[in-house]
């Protein structure tokens, strides 16, 4: 391969994931609760984070300190949602049927990031596996795996009929 | 129970639920404690506007009904332990049965099924208060006697655990 076409495909890889970032910023923004626990989107090279800034109302326990484990958790749930629904050809606004977070380390009172991984993109459903961390993106503290539902559009359906 | 059992259990429960009010984020959510029996335990959430799932819906988000099922699993832990020590949780998987309104209030009820000296597996129902729905339903593992300092209220000695 040429360095020209190298050049071309890092600027389409860039380009690909500005727009990527500009889409979950967007979907984050719709969710009243999101905006409430001050969810953030950041950009990198590849790959689109969720970060959540640490305050004093994340605390669970005030000894150690440590994160609430519901915040981990509404972490995950809605870095897969936004995933979910950025992948989403209609940007339909899925569902969440299910969720289980492994918790790996204690979550200290710091920022957390959370990336997402999508397993499996269906027409109806949706399985996204999402990873937390602070400091140190090799040290997980919380893995979580998110079944969601999207909503089928009855002129989808009527599409299908016709063909 | 005998007599002194319900004594140390109410003590313990007397302080447990101080801690949990105590805990910043079960205070901003205004996550409540109805009651605590042996092993079981009722949390209250009401909702809020800053809870919805969507802004051009009615529904709370799903991560609301986690955090409770969290917070009841933990005081359940404790309840059915009867004592005081510092936990964490291993891991929680909850099922979203039905939507829930943003017009009506949250009711945990959080079971301590079984306790090994090391874990304890709980059990937590989300109903809808008003009529009795069942909305979610959860799992979760906590593991037992975290380290860390052990935590006791200004009306419970350490030893009294």
């Amino acid at each position: 391969m040429s360095k020209t076409d190298d050049l071309a495909q890092q600027r389409s890889r860039a380009a690909e994931s500005r727009e990527k970032c500009a889409d979950w910023k967007a979907l984050l923004e719709r969710i009243p609760y999101a905006q409430h626990l001050g969810l953030q989107v950041q950009c990198g090279d590849a790959v689109v984070l969720v970060y959540l800034p640490c305050n004093e109302t994340l605390i669970g326990n005030f000894m150690l300190p440590a994160l609430h484990g519901g915040v981990v958790g509404a972490l995950i749930e809605l870095t897969a949602r936004v995933a979910a629904q950025s992948k989403d050809r209609d940007k339909r606004c899925p569902r969440i049927i299910d969720s289980h977070v492994n918790y790996l380390r204690s979550a200290k009172a710091q920022s957390t990031f959370a990336s997402a991984e999508i397993v499996r993109q269906g027409r109806r459903s949706s399985l996204v596996s999402v990873t937390c961390w602070q400091n140190d993106k090799s040290k997980p503290i919380a893995s979580g795996q998110v079944q969601l539902l999207l909503p089928t559009i009855a002129a989808e359906q009527e599409e299908l009929h016709d063909s | 129970m005998n007599e002194l059992s319900r004594l140390q259990h109410s003590h313990v429960v007397t302080a447990a639920c101080q801690f949990t009010e105590q805990v910043p984020h079960a205070r901003a959510l205004g996550i409540q404690v109805v009651s605590v029996d042996r092993d079981q335990v009722r949390m209250r959430l009401t909702p809020q506007s800053w809870m919805f799932a969507q802004e051009d819906t009615k529904e709370i988000c799903t991560s609301l009904l986690y955090s409770l099922a969290d917070s009841a699993g933990g005081l359940a832990v404790i309840a059915g332990a009867m004592e005081l020590m510092p936990i964490a949780t291993l891991d929680l998987r909850m099922d979203y049965l039905r939507p829930a309104n943003g017009d009506r209030a949250l009711l945990a009820v959080a079971t301590c099924r079984h306790l090994t000296d090391q874990v304890a597996f709980i059990d937590c129902d989300i109903f809808c208060e008003a009529d009795s729905e069942l909305l979610a339903t959860a799992k979760a593992t906590f593991m037992r006697n975290t380290h860390g300092q052990q935590f006791h209220s200004n009306g419970l000695k350490k030893n009294s655990v």
